[in-house]
Order: structure tokens, then C-alpha cells, then sequence
């Protein structure tokens, strides 16, 4: 129905983008929970020096890149990854009520450089940028706001720059491939990104913006 | 009967007030991305109270016409033309006039509780609050669901059951229009007699219009007047009197062409006449042999051990059970809903450890190296497993892992080995022989470069028996394999499991299909569950995992629990704040104290909230551990390690950091583990005024949790019965596709009951009472007592200094 009347209202999110996003987040709450039971033997290895257990910490931040490249629509980030973060409260979270900061300071960090490109750009040095942009809000929570480290200059230096790597490579490079992959199989075919498997990695345009106007 | 309709903006015709009439003049609607329209050219009028049967061959466009006709199709890149028009309106117009059921029970379900499910699509139509608990109460009642208490969880419904409350919540909006998508696919006989009794009686009392999607015609054909059949990517086709199916052999023709299951008339009847290897025997006089034996098996998809969540070791859902699988030879295992049927196969399968008793594999079935192999199936590899026992899950997509077709087929035969080594078992050429051929019985080599996920319906069924079939296993498992297939994949479904019987294989299947089972001469396999009046099991294959997280719908009935949960909210912020602003041991100390001293108002008992929170006691210890050698030296040193040291100092930082963590998850544990999802979103959309819409999105997501996680548990079994250890990415990326598929249909159903559309009414109002006031002043005085004990000690320090 490619009526003008939409067309004003474009960033408003339809049901679809509301109960995706929603549904998206809880599986990834799933997912945390997966991780948890498989391999929560790998953050005892950062036990000889414990600041670069943030190298694993990116995948607590995969649902706001992963929820922004899928919706692709202003508050994707924050919304996923603070009902993700809702869930891992509800299933008995590490730090209780400060997971909902958490949440929000991480899905901040990855909306920022979203909004940076004005929702435009949605390929691969934008989603690495955008999962290193919430490890660094991450990492900066975690030592100076809920302040939950208190290490010397080099404990905290290591601990912010792992996260903001990890974030980068698990919350950047994985979600950008999952997008792709998840339009190959057709189900974001109601979503903005169901063509993301068909655009360039670094395309200078998303075209999904650009064709919608035809 | 007298259907006011207050919440319509403008009041319905004289006419209008039962049926809705629909209309259709020269629509066309073409998807993005498409190369065929959904339909074209359109042309249709049905009459108020009319009663339609829609069919087509499978993407002819039904449930496109279906969700046109909602008002759910809102694709902006989509082309649309023409006109349809419901009593003159535009769809989006007519919302609450028209109310849709879609197949899958899963996605029919907005709520927890079955009330609050009702009530959402009322809520959504802003019918005066007042109205709705006599709607719902009428509802439920009209669909047979009167007798359960309004905040029964939907969680612990049948599948049968979840579509009843999804008529019923179709019912309380008071529409003129009912759009039922093949509503009965995915039930058993029992549910799927009882939903269609319950529309009928429902259209006959309200008389309204229906229009039903089906492709089994058998089952509607004498309860409506029209038979309508779409033509593929154009218009109507036909539009008769319904009975004309029986005498109209052209017509018959045509829908059984379409791979319709038309009455009266055998779709078997394609095939060579078969007789079973199990009979020939009989008379041949040849025998069958035994591949896998249970004896005295009691399964449970819990693993059997004991473990720190349970207080009591998990009691299987089945117990002694004796079962052999010979060669030749079809089984079907059937019984009610929730008797263990789908647990006993993925433990014959190998996929589950059996709970008690054994499963032997004999030396036949173990094959080539076989005395490397131990007994029971669970024990093997999984590279061990694929080419022995294969087993095709009741969703397809669960078991894709490729992006291809033809990469689909390969991996089974790819990954198999020979027992005891890592050798392949089949050579390179081997290996591209078999998908070749299994391209050529699937008839899918014309979609070998395909994405699976994109296949249709029936050529996901075929392609995902094939992946069990490569690497050429004796015993083949099947979970419920003809739910909502259509008459030609049933037919070509029959062709492959016959070749494989004859080819000395056994086919084990759970269904409540007897005409399946008729068709492979199957012998049958009862269950009846251990103890029948043990809460009632959801759907097999989607049943809940209890050692995975879960989503309560029943209110805790604690003090706390009754206390609205923005006061809860409001004390827990503060405590938070408290203990977050500064870090020393004194505040985080009465924290902790407080939280103990306060478990009788939540009701739980000691050893409980101690089992609960034992493990963040650990991570507390981790804490401090990362303080005393990460952070700054200060004070004596304690401990010398060369490149870092332990000193008083940092062992003093990081025991504060972890009395801290500690404490704040303590008042956390107590507020969320009595606070309902539900009403905290009630609380939120209603008190603090939170965009309603991404509230109770969030809330019906989180209803889902229960479900992901079964599907999670599917997803792992499913990557070991296609040869594959521990993926977790694969099983991840799986878990997404299943998410979005389950999130875009329910969008669909909360789109079709009035969501999002503009302001809605509240049938319960969140109310900050007296208690609640108590609730937030307990909170400030506790926040308020650790820090002034903190200062008095004079350990308070402000972080953000």
C-alpha cells in the first residue's frame, strides 16, 4: 500500500517492528542463558588477571546492534537491549536493578553512532563502530557510574578497551552477519532489513531507504 | 441476539449488525520482492452471515486474501490496487469488525492469563472498562472455556485449548467477520472437532460471516454454503455452492490436482499397490529382525541426576515401557496430548539419556565397526548416530543448518565416521552420489542452490526427511510428520517412508494421523502417560522444559506480592541508589541484613532464597579476588606475585566491592521473584505512562520466553541427530529465525484484535494504595538507614567524587 500518507510518519514503528524487537531481545536473553550453562567455564580463565574478563563481555551486547540493524529504526538499540537486559533480571541477574542501567548506558552507546548516520547506514563499519560504541558506554559504566571496578590505570584502561573490542567483534561483526543471514531465510520480509543480504558490506547507501520511494 | 457495538466509530447498519459483507472490486496485491502477485484482479462479494470455504492450491494467495481482509497486510513497499471493502469501510477502517485465527496455537496467545488475554483485544477497541469482564466471561464461556479461573496461565493450555481462547478473544470484540487461516492444522483429531464445533456454534449465535482457510475440505464442507477457489496469482477461480464438490467431477478433479484433500476420494490411490515387508514376511515366511530394543524404559526430558535447582530428583512423564523396532516394520506411537510420546521418541533416538531401563542397539543396526559402539544410542558420537538413527523433527526449520538445499543433504552423509575413528564413512564421490540421488527423490534438484528457510511448506517436509535420510540411517523418527501438509506431500511423504521400509529400515513416527499410519501398515504403539491427572503437559514439541527459565502467570500471594509493584519498583530504586553511590561494607552489610530480615512479607523460607542466591555469593568472591590484585596498592603488602600484588589496601577495595555486589542483588531477588510481569506493565503503561504500545509488546514477547527456551533445548537436539556436536552459533542464528517467524505471527494476531491503532482503555486500573505507601517508605528507610550507619561508621564515600 505505497500511499503518501506514510510516508511523514516513516520512523514510527509499525506492530511488526514493536513484537519483533520484543521477541527478538527475549531470545536473546535465551541465548545469554545458553551461554551461561555451555561456558561459563571460559570467564574463569581471565582469573589470573581478572580486568580482561571484559573480552567475553560483548556478548551481553549483541541485542542492541543485532535489534538496530534488524528494525532500523531510531530507539532500536536502547529498546532491545534494555528488554534483554529486563529478561536477564527476570532470570535471576548478576546485578540485580543495575542490569536495567546497564542495559540502557550499552544500548545508548550503539544508538549514538546509529543516530550518527541519521539511520541511513546500516552496513558493516557502522555495526562494528556501533558494537564498540557499547562496550565503551559499557566499560565506562561499569568503572566510573555503577562502578562496580575499582582497578589502577592499567586494570581500568585494559577493561574498557577489552569491552570495547569484544563489543566490536561479538556485537558488531556477529550481528551484522546474523542480519544477513536472517534475510537470506526471508523471515525479516515484514522489517526493513529484508534486503540485507543483497547489500554491500560498505555500500555508501541502504538501499532499502532508497528503493521504498519508487 | 443483540450485538450493540459501542467502540465502533460508526454505528453498523440495521443490516450490518450480525454479518459483515464483504467486497471485493478488481484487488490486486503484489509482495515486495515477488515475481508473481499474490492475486490480481480480484472480484468478490460475500453476503452477511455467509459462510465461505476458501482453498487453493498452497500459494494460491489464501492467507494473503485472508490478512487483506483483516486489515494486517501494511507492507510500504508492497503494491496494492483495486478496492475491498467490509460493510462499505476500508479494512484498516473496520477494526473490531473483523476477527482472524491464524494455524499456529503458539502465536494465538497475546497474555499469560487467560482474562487478561481476552480483555487485550476490548482494551485495544477502547470498550469502556465496565464492559469487559461480562464480554470475557461470555466469551469463554461461548467457546467452552467458562470453567477456568479468569487468571489461569495460557502457558498450561493444549494446543486445541489455545485455539478456543483465541476464538474467544475473537468473540469478545463482538465482530461481524470471522477469519479462520486453517485453524485446525495443528491440532490433534480431538482439539481440531472441538475448535471447528466451537466457530460453528460461535457464527451461528453471532451471525456473523465466516471465511475459512482449509485444505482438508472434509472437515467444513457441510457446515458452509460457498466454496470459493482462488486461482494462483489472479482472481477467483470459482465460486460455488459448496455441496456442487460432490457431484462436479471436474471440479473435484481440479482441487485434488491442487493437492486439496478432497471427501470421498483416496489420495493414495496414485501410488503402486504396497504391501508392507512386515506381511510379506508373514507369508514369505522370511523374518524381521530387531535394530533397537527398549526394555523397562521410563523417559523424561529431564536429565535423571539431581541437581542443585531440584529438591526432588524430576519424575518421568513415562515409565516401563517395552518397545522393539525391527527392520521393515512401521510404528506409530500415539496417545493424548502431554503423554510423553515426543520424549519417548527423542529418547529411542538417542537424543535424550533414557531415564530408567535400557535401549540396546543389536549388531544389525550397529553395522560395519559396530562392536566399537556401546548399547544405548545416547552414548554414541554424534557423527556415530546420523547414520544409524535419523530423526525428522516436527518443524523442519529446527533441523536447517546450510544455506543451501543440496549443502543441507551433504551434511549428514559429510559428517558421518566410521565407529572408533575419525575416518569419514562415505568417500567425496560417495557422498555427491547420495545427495544427487536424494535431490532426485525429494524432486527438489530444481531448487538444489536454495535458501531451506525459503522452500514452501511441503518441500521443507521433504527436504528435512531427506536430511535424516543421508546418511543412510536403519531407524527413521518422525515428530507429528503430516500435521499441515497438504494431499501431495502426505502422498510423496508415504512414497519415501514405504522405500525405506522396503529397503530394511524401520520408521517410527508420533502422529495422530491413522490415515498415515494405515498407509505404512504400521503397527501401533500406545502410551498412556504415568500418572494421567498430573498437570496437563502444553503441545508436545513446544511442552515446557522445566529446568529452563520460566514465565509465571499466577500471582505470588505474599504480602509483597499484593502490593502494587511501582511502590516495589520506586523502594528497590532507592536501596539501589544507596548501595551504587558509594562503596563500603557498612552500608552493603545492612542492606543484606535488611533483605533477610524482611523474607516473611515475600513468603519465601530461608533455605530457598539461599539456594537462590548462593551463586552470586561466588561472584562476589570473584570480586573481591579481581580488587585485591587489580586494584590500586595501598597499605601493606599482602601477597607478592611478581607483576602484581595483593596488599591490605586492594584486598580491603575489593571485599567492599563484593559485600556491595552481594547486597544489591539481595532486594532485587525479593521484589522480582513477587512482582507479575504483568501488572509491573500495567503499572508502567498505566502510573508512570510508558508508550502503552512498547509495553505490552515487550510483555507479550516476554511471554515467549518459556517457548524460546524450548525451542533452544529442539534446536541442540536437532543439530545432534544431523551429525553435528555443540554448535552454539548455529543453534543461535536457529534460535532467531524461530524467534522473528513467532514474533511476525503474533504482530499479525495483536494487529488483527485492535493494537496500536489509537487510545485503548484499561479493564484492570493500577491503583497506588495506603500499602503501596508503606512499600516506598520501607524502601527510603532502609536506602536511608545504610547510609547514615555508613557515615556515623565513616566508610561512606561518595563513587562520583
Amino acid at each position: 500500500m505505497n500511499t503518501s500518507a506514510s510516508a511523514p510518519i516513516r520512523q514510527r514503528w509499525t506492530v511488526s517492528d514493536i513484537v519483533v524487537a520484543s521477541t527478538l531481545a527475549v531470545a536473546s536473553g535465551v541465548i545469554f542463558w545458553g551461554w551461561n550453562l555451555s561456558y561459563h567455564a571460559v570467564s574463569t580463565l581471565f582469573i589470573v588477571y581478572p580486568p580482561t574478563a571484559s573480552l567475553v563481555a560483548g556478548m551481553w551486547l549483541f541485542p542492541a546492534v543485532l535489534g538496530a540493524l534488524i528494525i532500523r529504526k531510531p530507539g532500536a538499540a536502547i529498546y532491545c537491549e534494555m528488554v534483554a537486559a529486563a529478561v536477564s533480571a527476570l532470570l535471576g541477574s548478576q546485578w540485580g536493578l543495575g542490569v536495567l542501567l546497564s542495559g540502557f548506558v550499552q544500548g545508548l552507546g550503539a544508538e549514538l553512532i546509529l543516530l550518527l548516520f541519521l539511520y541511513r547506514r546500516f552496513t558493516f563499519d557502522v555495526a562494528v563502530l556501533a558494537g564498540a560504541a557499547a562496550g565503551l558506554a559499557g566499560g565506562i559504566n561499569e568503572n566510573w557510574i555503577a562502578s562496580y571496578y575499582q582497578y589502577d590505570a592499567v586494570g581500568t584502561l585494559t577493561h574498557i578497551a577489552g569491552f570495547a573490542i569484544s563489543g566490536a567483534l561479538i556485537a558488531g561483526v556477529l550481528p551484522w552477519m546474523a542480519t544477513r543471514g536472517l534475510a537470506s531465510t526471508g523471515v525479516l520480509a515484514p522489517l526493513r532489513s529484508r534486503k540485507a543480504h543483497r547489500e554491500s558490506a560498505f555500500g555508501l547507501r541502504n538501499r532499502a531507504t532508497a528503493t521504498s520511494t519508487s | 441476539m443483540s450485538t450493540t457495538t459501542p467502540d465502533q466509530p460508526q454505528p453498523p447498519t440495521e443490516a450490518a449488525v450480525a454479518g459483515v459483507r464483504v467486497t471485493a472490486a478488481d484487488f490486486s496485491y503484489h509482495h515486495a520482492d515477488r515475481s508473481q502477485p499474490a492475486f490480481a484482479g480480484l472480484n468478490l462479494d460475500i453476503a452477511p452471515g455467509e459462510k465461505v470455504l476458501l482453498a487453493g492450491a498452497s500459494g494460491a494467495g489464501k492467507s494473503t486474501l485472508l490478512h487483506a481482509i483483516a486489515g494486517v497486510l501494511q507492507d510500504d513497499d508492497a503494491d496494492s490496487a483495486g478496492e475491498l471493502r467490509l460493510d462499505g469501510l476500508h479494512p484498516e477502517q473496520a477494526r473490531g469488525r473483523a476477527g482472524l485465527m491464524q494455524q499456529d496455537p503458539e502465536s494465538q496467545v497475546v497474555l499469560s492469563r487467560i482474562g487478561d488475554d481476552v480483555a487485550f483485544a476490548c482494551e485495544n477497541l477502547a470498550v469502556p472498562p465496565a464492559e469487559i469482564p461480562d464480554r470475557c466471561r461470555y466469551a469463554l464461556k461461548a467457546v467452552g472455556l467458562g470453567h477456568l479461573r479468569l487468571d489461569h496461565s495460557t502457558g498450561a493450555l493444549s494446543g486445541g485449548q489455545k485455539q478456543r481462547l483465541a476464538l474467544a478473544s475473537i468473540l469478545a470484540m463482538r465482530p461481524g467477520l470471522l477469519l479462520l487461516d486453517e485453524p485446525t492444522a495443528n491440532l490433534d483429531p480431538e482439539g481440531a472437532e472441538q475448535v471447528r464445533d466451537s466457530v460453528l456454534a460461535a457464527a451461528q449465535a453471532t451471525g456473523a460471516t465466516m471465511i475459512v482457510v482449509e485444505h482438508r475440505l472434509e472437515a467444513w464442507l457441510d457446515e458452509v454454503d460457498t466454496l470459493v477457489v482462488l486461482e494462483p496469482g489472479g482472481g477467483i477461480r470459482h465460486r460455488v455452492p459448496a455441496d456442487t464438490l460432490y457431484q462436479d467431477q471436474a471440479l473435484r478433479t481440479e482441487l485434488i490436482s491442487a493437492g486439496l484433500w478432497v471427501p470421498h476420494h483416496d489420495a493414495l490411490g496414485s501410488l503402486p499397490t504396497w504391501v508392507s515387508p512386515d506381511r510379506r514376511s508373514h507369508t514369505e515366511g522370511s523374518a524381521v529382525l530387531p535394530l533397537l530394543v527398549g526394555e523397562g524404559l521410563a523417559v523424561s526430558r529431564e536429565s535423571p541426576g539431581r541437581s542443585w535447582r531440584k529438591a526432588l530428583p524430576p519424575q518421568p512423564v513415562l515409565d516401563e515401557v517395552d518397545i522393539t523396532l525391527s527392520s521393515g516394520v512401521a510404528t506409530g506411537i500415539t496417545g493424548r496430548n502431554g503423554a510423553g510420546k515426543s520424549t519417548l521418541l527423542l529418547t529411542l533416538g538417542g537424543l535424550l539419556a533414557p531415564h530408567a531401563g535400557s535401549i540396546t542397539a543389536s549388531t544389525l543396526l550397529k553395522g560395519g565397526h559396530g562392536d566399537q559402539l556401546a548399547d544405548s544410542p545416547h552414548e554414541w558420537r554424534s557423527a556415530d548416530l546420523t547414520s544409524r538413527i535419523g530423526t525428522v523433527f516436527q518443524e523442519p526449520e529446527h533441523q536447517f543448518v546450510r544455506h543451501t538445499v543440496a549443502d543441507e543433504l551433504r551434511l549428514s552423509a559429510e559428517q558421518a565416521r566410521i565407529p572408533g575413528t575419525k575416518k569419514p564413512l562415505f568417500t567425496d564421490h560417495e557422498v555427491a552420489d547420495r545427495v544427487s540421488q536424494l535431490l532426485h527423490r525429494l524432486r527438489l534438484t530444481h531448487l538444489a542452490a536454495v535458501n531451506p528457510f525459503t522452500l514452501s511448506g511441503g518441500e521443507k517436509r521433504r527436504l528435512s526427511v531427506g536430511t535424516a535420510l543421508a546418511a543412510g540411517p536403519e531407524v527413521l523418527m518422525l515428530d507429528e510428520p503430516t500435521f499441515g501438509q497438504d494431499a501431495h506431500t502426505f502422498v510423496e511423504l508415504v512414497g519415501l517412508l514405504r522405500e525405506h521400509l522396503d529397503s530394511g529400515g524401520t520408521v517410527v513416527a508420533v502422529t495422530h494421523d491413522q490415515h498415515f499410519l494405515r498407509a505404512l501398515s504400521a503397527r501401533t504403539f500406545q502410551v498412556t502417560g504415568a500418572e494421567p491427572h498430573r498437570s496437563p503437559a502444553p503441545e508436545s514439541g513446544n511442552s515446557r522444559v522445566s529446568s529452563t527459565p520460566l514465565f509465571s502467570a499466577v500471582r505470588d500471594v505474599s504480602w509483597l506480592g499484593q502490593r502494587g509493584p511501582l511502590a516495589k519498583l520506586v523502594a528497590l530504586c532507592c536501596i539501589t541508589l544507596a548501595l551504587i553511590s558509594t562503596i563500603d561494607p557498612v552500608s552493603a552489610t545492612v542492606v543484606a541484613a535488611a533483605s533477610f530480615a524482611l523474607l516473611p512479607l515475600a513468603n519465601i523460607r530461608l533455605g530457598t532464597f539461599l539456594k537462590r542466591i548462593w551463586i552470586f555469593a561466588v561472584a562476589a568472591v570473584m570480586a573481591v579476588w579481581g580488587a585485591a590484585i587489580a586494584a590500586e596498592e595501598s597499605g601493606r603488602v599482602l601477597l607478592d606475585l611478581g607483576v602484581t600484588t595483593v596488599s591490605t589496601g586492594s584486598l580491603e577495595m575489593g571485599l567492599s566491592l563484593g559485600a556491595r555486589a552481594f547486597a544489591i542483588v539481595l532486594p532485587s531477588v525479593l521484589i522480582f521473584s513477587t512482582t507479575d510481569p504483568t501488572d509491573l506493565a500495567d503499572a508502567l503503561a498505566q502510573q508512570l505512562k510508558l508508550p502503552a504500545r512498547f509495553v505490552l509488546g515487550a510483555l507479550a514477547g516476554m511471554r515467549l520466553l518459556g517457548l524460546m527456551a524450548a525451542h533452544w533445548t529442539t534446536l541442540g537436539h536437532a543439530r545432534r541427530a544431523r551429525g553435528l556436536g555443540a554448535r552454539f552459533f548455529s543453534q543461535a542464528f536457529g534460535l532467531l529465525v524461530q524467534a522473528i517467524r513467532i514474533a511476525t505471527r503474533l504482530a499479525v494476531t495483536m494487529e488483527s484484535r485492535g493494537f496500536g491503532a489509537g487510545e485503548r482503555t484499561w479493564s484492570r486500573a493500577a491503583r497506588f494504595t495506603t500499602a503501596d505507601g508503606g512499600v516506598v517508605l520501607g524502601g527510603v528507610f532502609v536506602a536511608g538507614s545504610a547510609t547514615t550507619l555508613a557515615v556515623i561508621a565513616d566508610t561512606w564515600n561518595l563513587v562520583w567524587m
